[in-house]
């Protein structure tokens, strides 16, 4: 009895878990399979129908008079309207506002007299008695049941850009910095503001919420002037990678500060004081205890901080700057949308591919997110 | 190659630079107060001293960095926010009598305090019950992974995965949206989801809800496994079932994680603004207070002022949250 | 800032390795005027190539550099590097050009912050506006507008755009028109017409009588799409904008966009209701009223290509082709023709309606002055014309240059132009033009009243006065 109890549990998380991620993924899911089809069908068809078969109405310009042949006294233009093996004609029609008049096979008379004559398999000829004239070929409209097809196309689109390396590089010069070094700062901070006590502690903690706040977009002119000043004074450029590392350090510190500070007050009490009894100072008790015992906040806040930095496009633009050798891989792919933002395919594959370091990045700090770190110890605070 | 190596040497020249200073200070601070070895009251004398200083040696290098990076515009945007479209001639309050009677503005406000009450509460809820299911299943790992991705995933990429669930194609022809596709399957009428007024906030909302619950997942998920195992299997050894150990055991340990994480969802929708920008722009009626501070900034050319006003409004608005968060440190320090 | 960058890098000793930026500069420095010319001086007689060796004198900028801020990304950043390589060649100058997604967030950010680039390039005038009135801008050289006025054609209409009012309230010329689109044009599928049996229209009374015609036979005339993401609803301000210069004299026009009368003026609601007639009958359009609105511009043309098609007719600037099926050729698959005038209204004559790019000194150097002045050789249009995307009033240029039929057809649109107006909403204040209006017009094509939707412009406006 309480064993079926059990299993009927399990069950249950097994299925509202899956539920879950069914539902997370299926945007993404979209995205990746639209990000495989040719960019012509993103904009006609749902992405869930370029799993199956889908019945499509296709336009085909046969080849132009140049093309034709004599063949028993007839001129012939002949080939096939397909280009997809798998598909088979179920209609055709040679006037757009009738595509579907003709079944494959069945003969249909051009307004000048030529026939045309489509097979199941896509194989088309244009028969006439007199030599065709013209420059264009005779249009021929095909309603086809196609077969599912993907492509690598876009992926190689994005991937062959120029400067695509570079700017690869650029973006983890940003990044990997910008994710350490405020992790470090906000740890001594954090213990500060959670282990320390000296007056007008909560009053601090308050402003690092209250900084949470502050819109980016308010810091980035202030900042900019400041960054142009120093620079002037001490001869340096103004965007350099130094100055943007810092801004992702002050922008995200408030968070880090934040999240840490919640996690180290909620260590237990008695590690530290037993620590302090055995004449540890708190730079000691900091070291050799708390960072270690914090690896599971260090560890979730590495991956939010390196998720920001590597997918903001702003603060690089603004700090580092817009031309060739500054882009960072955002703006790379950004640019390459072209001057209306259109071409929806390469920012699907471009997602795909900016993607990709994060979630390398989450996967091997995943396995700091463990249990037990605290195993043995008594729960106090 | 020779700028990432050149990037990676700086690294960790930056974090030895970080880690001598702390110890440095330390150090200095040690030698100047030493309390070992000294007489009673000389000792403790030093290191009440010192203990008084040492805190403000830790705390250094991130309040500097927050003076100069968050600090200073804060004020630079208070003092904006009372001068004209330049930021060059004083107006007094203008600005704000300006705000409060523009139409927009009311409406940013209102649809802010839905999306407040609205995200935050289903990202963490939604971010609570994965981090705690995933943890008892054998391919937890792999579902956390695919519920993280939409966090990952640029906001560029996110605004075109959305226009293939929300697209709105006329009714009797194909449809792209997802959604339209579901609803004429059930033999509905596609609607043009974005352009519903009230529901279509709710839309919008569900996209940044889909991308925080990774966030309150990953965070969340480490501090229930923070949890003492002895405190689960004591309640288990009680007799207690899922639902008991999930409700009274782990919830009420983990209160704290939770609390951060709906004040750090709360203010990030106090800040959200791209997700609005790329599907609407703020049209049908959706328009949130951060979009409307970027409009006015940067524009045509900007109006400083007002666009300032509305940033201090932002950040005013963020004021109760801070004394719930002062309250809550207090507390924390009695407990101590 | 930015040249203080390159100065840096490019010839100072690289002080501290902590700067990073050096060494990644370092490895890219002295690619970029390495490049080759796309067409090689004096061999295609087509080009004025006299216009380019005539450049060379007076403007060598050996070791100097020149950081050009634009709009241009993707395709078109590659087509205006080929013109830039010519300045590049003959001065020596050491250029960069750049862009940004937000350019105009980042030109604002920018100039503000005090580090401009040396030459912005920039499509809204009404931005322009705000930097020449902040001081951010440099007037250019003397005689610039009596250039524009006898080189271009309908040069006065040039001459009024690129004229702005500084810090000191003074007027004066700011901005220099280069690239520019025709927003007047309707597109449609020739084989398609001809199938049906369709005619060109040739007046805006045969447009409309064209469109009943349409829909008589079961099909739908037009495929009308304002989704622009944060942008949607400004495809609606260029049918507003060409009826009204079909419906009122110009200086109607120049009036309403300055808001000399009020956006509710029954001229202005007029013009709203022409754009109605089109778009708010369910019959007229692709998939009803309510696509008009949700329907992504770049999605829109689509239709005139599918099969059956879904629509005949399509309102759009020279920029869309871009948007077609891949593959499509323009002028054969799709072609386009000269959004008509009424027949009733002949002293308006051919109104065309565009848009473009001005550039404009942030920084004044010498090799910034002579950038603007390459803008005036006729080889600074001729390049482009001759790789594509390219329009210019320059009646010095050589049509033949144009790279394809299409162009050259659209080229003479613009030099035919009775008269030439700017794209309204961007010459507006950016609340009004990238903002109010669109609001507007997707809530009039929603269903409210043209009059009630102008008088909540109207309202917007009065605020920000």
């Amino acid at each position: 009895m309480i064993a079926s109890k059990r299993s009927s549990l399990v069950l249950f998380v097994h299925l509202s878990v899956l539920l879950l991620v069914i539902l997370w993924t299926i945007p993404t899911a979209g995205l990746l399979i639209s990000s495989l089809r040719d960019k012509d069908q993103l904009a006609v068809s749902g992405w869930w129908t370029a799993l199956s078969t889908s019945s499509q109405n296709l336009t085909v310009r046969a080849p132009g008079p140049e093309a034709q042949q004599q063949r028993d006294g007839k001129f012939v233009i002949s080939g096939n309207v397909l280009d997809n093996p798998g598909a088979k004609v179920s209609a055709f029609g040679f006037r757009t506002q009738e595509p579907a008049a003709f079944e494959p096979g069945q003969t249909a008379t051009l307004s000048d007299g030529e026939r045309l004559t489509v097979q199941e398999d896509g194989a088309f000829e244009i028969v006439s008695d007199v030599a065709m004239e013209g420059s264009r070929g005779q249009r021929i409209f095909v309603q086809a049941a196609v077969p599912s097809r993907f492509t690598f196309d876009n992926y190689r689109e994005v991937l062959n850009a120029e400067g695509i390396g570079a700017s690869f590089i650029n973006s983890l010069t940003v990044a990997i910095p910008s994710t350490i070094i405020p992790i470090l700062v906000a740890a001594f901070a954090a213990y500060a503001l959670a282990w320390m006590p000296f007056p007008g502690r909560t009053i601090l903690i308050a402003v690092v919420v209250g900084l949470l706040v502050v819109p980016l977009q308010m810091s980035l002119i202030p900042l900019l002037k400041l960054y142009n000043g120093v620079g002037a004074f001490l001869g340096l450029p103004a965007k350099t990678y130094v100055g943007i590392w810092l801004a992702h350090m002050g922008f995200g510190l408030p968070l880090a500060i934040y999240l840490l500070r919640n996690y180290m007050a909620g260590l237990p009490r008695e590690i530290m004081e037993s620590a302090r009894v055995d004449g540890a100072s708190d730079f000691d008790i900091f070291v050799k205890i708390i960072l270690p015992l914090s690896f599971p906040a260090l560890a979730s806040f590495a991956i939010f901080q390196f998720l920001w930095t590597w997918n903001d496009l702003l603060i690089a633009m603004v700090f580092l700057g817009t031309g060739n050798n500054e882009l960072v891989l955002t703006g790379r792919l950004v640019n390459l949308l072209g001057s209306r933002g259109g071409n929806w395919e390469i920012l699907t594959a471009s997602a795909f591919i900016t993607i990709i370091i994060p979630l390398i990045v989450f996967f091997s700090l995943q396995r700091y997110l463990v249990r037990g770190l605290l195993a043995g110890s008594v729960k106090g605070g | 190659m020779q700028q990432l190596l050149m990037a990676v040497i700086t690294m960790v020249a930056g974090v030895l630079a970080c880690a001598a200073y702390f110890y440095g200070t330390n150090l200095i601070l040690d030698l100047i107060f030493p309390s070992k070895g000294r007489s009673g009251a000389k000792a403790s004398r030093n290191l009440r001293i010192s203990n008084a200083i040492r805190p403000w040696l830790f705390l250094f290098p991130a309040l500097f960095a927050m003076t100069i990076y968050l600090i200073y515009p804060v004020f630079e945007s208070v003092w904006l926010s009372f001068h004209d479209r330049t930021g060059q001639t004083f107006v007094g309050g203008a600005n704000y009598v300006w705000m409060f009677n523009d139409g927009e503005f009311r409406q940013s406000i209102f649809n802010n305090f839905l999306w407040l009450l609205v995200v935050p509460a289903l990202a963490t809820f939604f971010g609570l019950i994965i981090a705690a299911l995933t943890d008892r299943i054998w391919w937890g790992n792999i579902a956390k992974t695919l519920i993280f991705m939409p966090m990952a995933i640029s906001f560029v990429g996110a605004s075109v995965i959305w226009k293939f669930i929300y697209d709105y194609r006329a009714a009797g022809t194909e449809q792209i949206g997802l959604l339209n596709a579901v609803v004429t399957a059930f033999g509905f009428e596609p609607q043009a989801w974005m352009t519903i007024p009230l529901w279509n906030n709710f839309f919008l909302m569900a996209i940044l809800v889909w991308i925080q619950t990774g966030f309150a997942m990953v965070i969340l998920s480490a501090a229930l496994r923070g949890i003492p195992e002895e405190t689960v299997e004591a309640a288990v050894i009680d007799g207690a079932n899922g639902f008991q150990i999930f409700f009274k055991i782990m919830i009420p340990q983990i209160w704290g994680t939770i609390a951060v994480v709906w004040t750090t969802i709360t203010i990030l929708v106090l800040k959200v603004f791209d997700i609005v920008l790329a599907m609407t722009n703020g049209q049908w009626q959706t328009q949130v207070l951060a979009n409307l501070m970027f409009d006015w900034m940067f524009r045509g050319g900007g109006d400083f002022g007002r666009g300032a006003a509305i940033a201090v409004v932002i950040m005013l608005l963020v004021v109760p949250i801070m004394v719930w968060n002062i309250r809550n440190a207090a507390k924390e320090m009695k407990g101590h | 800032m930015r040249i203080e960058v390159q100065r840096f890098f490019g010839r100072k000793h690289v002080k501290t390795k902590l700067i990073l930026g050096a060494a990644a500069l370092a490895l890219f420095a002295g690619t970029a005027s390495a490049a080759e010319l796309k067409f090689k001086p004096g061999e295609d007689a087509k080009f004025n190539w006299k216009s380019y060796e005539d450049f060379k004198s007076g403007h060598d900028l050996k070791g100097q550099s020149l950081t050009i801020f634009g709009p241009w990304r993707g395709e078109d950043q590659v087509l205006f590097e080929a013109v830039l390589d010519y300045f590049r060649d003959v001065t020596g100058a050491d250029v960069k050009y750049s862009s940004s997604e937000n350019y105009e967030q980042q030109i604002v950010i920018d100039t503000q912050a005090g580090s401009p680039p040396d030459v912005a390039i920039l499509p809204q005038p009404g931005l322009i506006a705000d930097l020449a009135s902040k001081g951010y801008l440099t007037p250019l050289s003397e005689g610039t507008d009596k250039w524009l006025l006898d080189n271009y054609a309908a040069g006065q209409s040039w001459v009024d755009l690129s004229t702005y009012a500084g810090k000191d309230g003074q007027k004066a010329l700011y901005a220099f028109p280069y690239k520019i689109d025709v927003k007047s044009l309707v597109w449609y599928v020739p084989e398609n017409f001809e199938d049906a049996g369709y005619e060109v229209p040739k007046t805006m009374e045969e447009l409309k009588a064209l469109t009943d015609k349409i829909v008589a036979d079961g099909g739908t005339p037009w495929c009308i799409g304002l989704g622009s993401g944060g942008a949607t609803g400004w495809p609606a301000t260029d049918w507003v904008e060409d009826m009204m210069l079909r419906t009122q004299p110009a200086d109607t026009y120049d009036k309403w966009v300055s808001n000399a009368i009020p956006f509710n003026d029954p001229a202005v609601v007029g013009a709203i209701d022409e754009f109605g007639f089109f778009a708010k009958n369910p019959k007229y359009v692709d998939g009803g009223t309510q696509a008009v609105s949700s329907t992504d511009f770049r999605d829109s043309p689509k239709g005139l290509f599918a099969s059956p098609p879904k629509c005949y007719l399509h309102h759009q600037a020279s920029f869309i082709p871009s948007f077609f099926p891949e593959g499509t050729k323009v002028g054969e698959d799709a072609d386009f023709f000269y959004m008509p005038p009424y027949a009733s209204k002949p002293d308006l004559g051919n109104p065309v309606l565009g848009a473009g790019t001005l550039a404009m000194i942030t920084k004044d150097t010498p090799a910034s002055r002579a950038f603007l002045d390459f803008l005036k050789t006729p080889i600074a249009h001729e390049v482009w014309m001759a790789q594509s995307s390219f329009l210019t009033p320059y009646k010095g240029v050589n049509l033949d240059t144009y790279a394809n039929a299409p162009m050259k057809k659209q080229g003479d649109i613009l030099l035919n132009a009775t008269t030439f107006r700017f794209d309204g909403s961007d010459l507006m204040p950016g609340k009004i033009g990238a903002g109010a209006f669109w609001t507007a017009m997707i809530d009039y094509v929603g269903g409210k009243p043209a009059a009630d939707v102008a008088t909540d412009i109207q309202k917007s406006w009065d605020s920000i006065k």
